[in-house]
């Protein structure tokens, strides 16, 4: 009960008319903020950055996580709406998210998955605020074995983002890792593919998604000759509450991605992203309906979201019980805290842990107001949409380049999108899938890098990856899993035939 | 009417005067300072040219307007082209810090530290050797009596982290392995869970950790030791000879008038004086007082090259 007296001290401090504003206003610039392709969490954190110098350090801090929380809500509205995700957790919500705007059920989908952010929100929030110390207390016994087992079980479920054809899947994986590699690679210093200063340290992420789903579905669509008719503009609420049918299909999914998401987005580096992608499988593993998938599928969407949310408190965990940050937004809310004198590692929450709990406190009004506002938000996005809906191509046009370009306020990302636009539209015309490509572009380096670093560990010794209990634990799940899959495979096929006669 | 129109004249005439008086007295700068970080925002250059323009506006040292703008890309690579480009303009000021030395050698950019004018060197980062407290090693002897290859962690192959451990190896004969990470967060975890025998690292990262009893710092990289952590020796006390430290300064275009130069170089010296830079960005941040300037700066940076490209050759990173 000790840490709920603590959270109530924090609310007391939050709870003034001008906090409450802040956090309000945090939660609107950080879903606008969110929602521009190009603009991550870490952008909006460093915009908002200069403006928290002449508060008070709770307020400072409460704006930086309303902002951090609210572009988690902001990124799944352009992949929904016009199919470009802002960061790697919210390329799942553009894959299926958009697929029910074109069928014509944008706000619902909208709408969904703004409940399952908040659910997966709320869940993280509870597990920070009652576990925080706990919980990373263990995270740190994970190692570079562990993390390159998870980076493993992460890029395995290519074979379920594969589609129909599993060749070009792979073959799209090993395109995703030559992207990957460019750029100077820390374990050996040396600097890959550097053909100009600008990719010394590689081709930026967020261009290659903006190219790729962005432009690339534009250039497709004006081929094609597609014209998006999402009707008139309207205002009836109605239409963008969920409906009872779609909560309770959702509702399971929205509970395991929480659960994952948490768990998964504790871990530093790409945490939200294999959360996000393990959920998606697990979701589609255990569907009664698979085929869905891909074509908007609501648990596909909505347990993903949750995930994706989920993860915001989970990475703050490590960062304000130990000062590690596991994420770019989290990075800069260390360099913040140092700014605000506050010196975070280990005795942070002894020193300043009232301006620390009214950060937490913060946070979850942040999330309840961010569901509000959020849905409110809807019609407003969606018939902002319909009235640009003849110039579509352009508006997206512009909305890429100018994401592209405030990457590193430089054209060459504008270009490098462009690269990526023209190969998502190859891509799409051949029937090739993205997600494979994707996922080894962010996960692929990120595997090869926690190898390396454990053969190291290792003295050239490959027994670490059994040495480990944890290790040998996460090698004996993926093999009994891979074997029950193929197992069951095997008997539905010979129940199959038998079935049929 | 004849005489109000001559009036206005007048008064056009005299706020053109009091215009034009302090140009005339001092050239420079005749627009705003622009502050050039080479990484991100809410990065450690970032921060640095944040702290310093908001520290040097509100103490008064600089009057005119400071702007402080991105150019990341290519560790600091990007930053360096632009400021390249601004030959001959003195007022452009490029935070440094040891990319600024390693990305001409690991690159071929074609640029180093001599097309540019350095100011001034602002303090430094000294790098300190680290055990979990909780571990067998109470001092740099129990380290050398380990019998087995230690496992030493630090940020980045080729980093300052990586040299120093290079350098001890050399020194005292005991064989190290060094496990690059990602950055100083991945560094603490894995001294944390007992995954490494020693970390080469900053007093900024480990200072906490130090505090709270959970790591002893066994030995730091200055000439003497630092006023923050009083009971660390020296690598010098302990016969090894270590004396390395990341640095951080400002460095302008090249070619600038020596006005430009002699402005700047003032202007960095007042706020190095100033107790405000002190308590709101050295302190703070861990970084120690070792402020020199001009000629003296471009001294150090020509030897701390040396030191780089000598090691990085050996390492087989660059050729």
């Amino acid at each position: 009960m000790d840490a709920l007296t603590q959270l109530a001290g924090g609310f007391s401090e939050v709870l003034t008319v001008y906090n409450i504003l802040l956090i309000f206003l945090a939660g609107m610039i950080g879903t606008v903020v969110g929602a521009l392709p190009g603009l991550g969490p870490s952008a909006g954190i460093a915009l908002m950055l200069p403006l928290t110098f002449g508060m008070p350090h709770a307020s400072g801090l409460c704006l930086l996580t309303g902002v951090y929380m609210g572009t988690m809500y902001g990124g799944r509205i352009t992949s929904i709406l016009i199919n470009t995700p802002g960061d790697a957790p919210a390329i799942i919500t553009a894959m299926e998210g958009y697929p029910m705007m074109l069928r014509g059920q944008g706000g619902l989908a909208l709408g969904l998955s703004a409940f399952s952010s908040f659910i997966g929100g709320f869940f993280g929030l509870a597990v920070l605020i009652f576990f925080a110390p706990v919980v990373s207390s263990y995270a740190i016994y994970l190692g570079a074995p562990e993390y390159f087992l998870l980076m493993l079980l992460g890029l395995s479920t290519i074979v379920l983002l594969a589609g129909d054809n599993m060749v070009k899947a792979l073959l799209m994986a090993c395109v995703g890792v030559l992207v990957s590699t460019f750029g100077s690679d820390y374990i050996s210093g040396h600097i890959r593919f550097a053909f100009t200063p600008e990719l010394i340290e590689g081709i930026d992420f967020v261009a290659i998604i903006i190219g790729l789903y962005g432009l690339g579905e534009v250039f497709y669509n004006l081929e094609k000759r597609v014209r998006i008719d999402l009707g008139k503009p309207s205002f009836n609420i109605r239409e963008y509450i969920p409906p009872a049918y779609a909560i309770k299909e959702s509702g399971g999914a929205t509970v395991r991605g929480s659960i994952l998401g948490t768990v998964i987005g504790i871990l530093p580096g790409a945490g939200a992203t294999v959360a996000t992608f393990l959920e998606y499988a697990l979701e589609r593993r255990i569907s009664r309906k698979p085929e869905e998938f891909g074509k908007g599928a609501i648990a596909g969407l909505a347990g993903p979201e949750a995930s994706n949310n989920a993860s915001v408190p989970g990475s703050l965990i490590p960062l304000i019980t130990l000062g590690i940050p596991g994420s770019g937004g989290t990075a800069i809310m260390l360099g913040a805290l140092i700014m605000f004198g506050m010196q975070p590692g280990p005795l942070l929450m002894i020193k300043s842990g009232d301006v620390v709990w009214a950060m937490i406190a913060g946070l979850v009004l942040a999330n309840i107001f961010l569901l509000f506002s959020n849905v409110l938000l809807i019609p407003v996005f969606v018939n902002l949409l319909r009235s640009v809906q003849g110039h579509l191509a352009s508006v997206v046009i512009a909305l890429c380049v100018v994401g592209a370009f405030s990457l590193a306020y430089s054209t060459f990302n504008i270009w490098v999108a462009l690269v990526f636009g023209v190969l998502g539209y190859l891509m799409k015309k051949a029937d090739y899938p993205t997600g494979p490509f994707i996922l080894a572009v962010v996960l692929a380096p990120l595997a090869e890098n926690y190898f390396r670093q454990s053969i190291m560990l290792g003295q050239g010794d490959w027994a670490i990856f059994i040495d480990r209990p944890i290790s040998l634990g996460i090698i004996i799940a993926m093999v009994v899993l891979g074997g029950l899959g193929m197992a069951t495979k095997r008997f539905m096929k010979r129940r199959e035939p038998a079935a049929r006669a | 009417m004849k005489h109000m129109l001559k009036s206005m004249g007048m008064a056009a005439a005299v706020l053109a005067a009091a215009q034009a008086a302090p140009a005339s007295a001092q050239e420079f700068p005749e627009r705003g300072i622009e502050f050039v970080a080479g990484y991100g925002p809410g990065g450690g250059h970032d921060t640095m040219l944040r702290s310093m323009a908001k520290i040097m506006q509100e103490e008064g040292i600089i009057e005119t307007p400071i702007n402080v703008i991105n150019k990341p890309g290519g560790s600091s690579a990007v930053a360096m082209g632009y400021l390249n480009s601004r030959a001959g303009d003195g007022h452009y000021l490029m935070s440094v810090t040891s990319s600024h030395i390693t990305t001409p050698l690991t690159s071929n950019i074609g640029l180093d530290f001599s097309d540019f004018t350095p100011i001034a060197r602002l303090g430094i980062d000294p790098e300190l050797l680290v055990v979990n407290a909780a571990g067998p090693y109470k001092s740099i002897d129990d380290l050398l009596k380990a019998d087995k290859v230690l496992n030493v962690g630090g940020t980045a192959t080729g980093s300052i982290e990586h040299i120093v451990a290079i350098q001890f190896q050399k020194q005292t004969g005991k064989k190290v392995n060094f496990v690059p990470f990602q950055g100083d967060g991945d560094v603490v975890a894995a001294l944390l869970s007992n995954q490494l025998d020693f970390i080469v690292t900053n007093p900024g990262t480990a200072r906490d950790f130090i505090e709270a009893g959970k790591f002893n710092a066994l030995a730091i990289s200055t000439e003497e030791r630092i006023d923050a952590l009083p009971d660390v020796p020296t690598f010098k006390e302990q016969d090894i000879d270590i004396t390395l430290s990341l640095y951080r300064g400002v460095t302008a275009p090249a070619d600038i008038s020596d006005e430009a130069k002699a402005y700047l170089i003032e202007k960095m010296t007042e706020l190095n004086e100033s107790a405000a830079w002190k308590s709101g960005y050295l302190d703070p941040n861990s970084v120690v007082e070792g402020f020199i300037t001009g000629d003296e700066f471009e001294a150090y940076l020509e030897e701390t090259q040396g030191v780089y490209r000598e090691t990085l050759t050996e390492l087989g990173i660059i050729k």
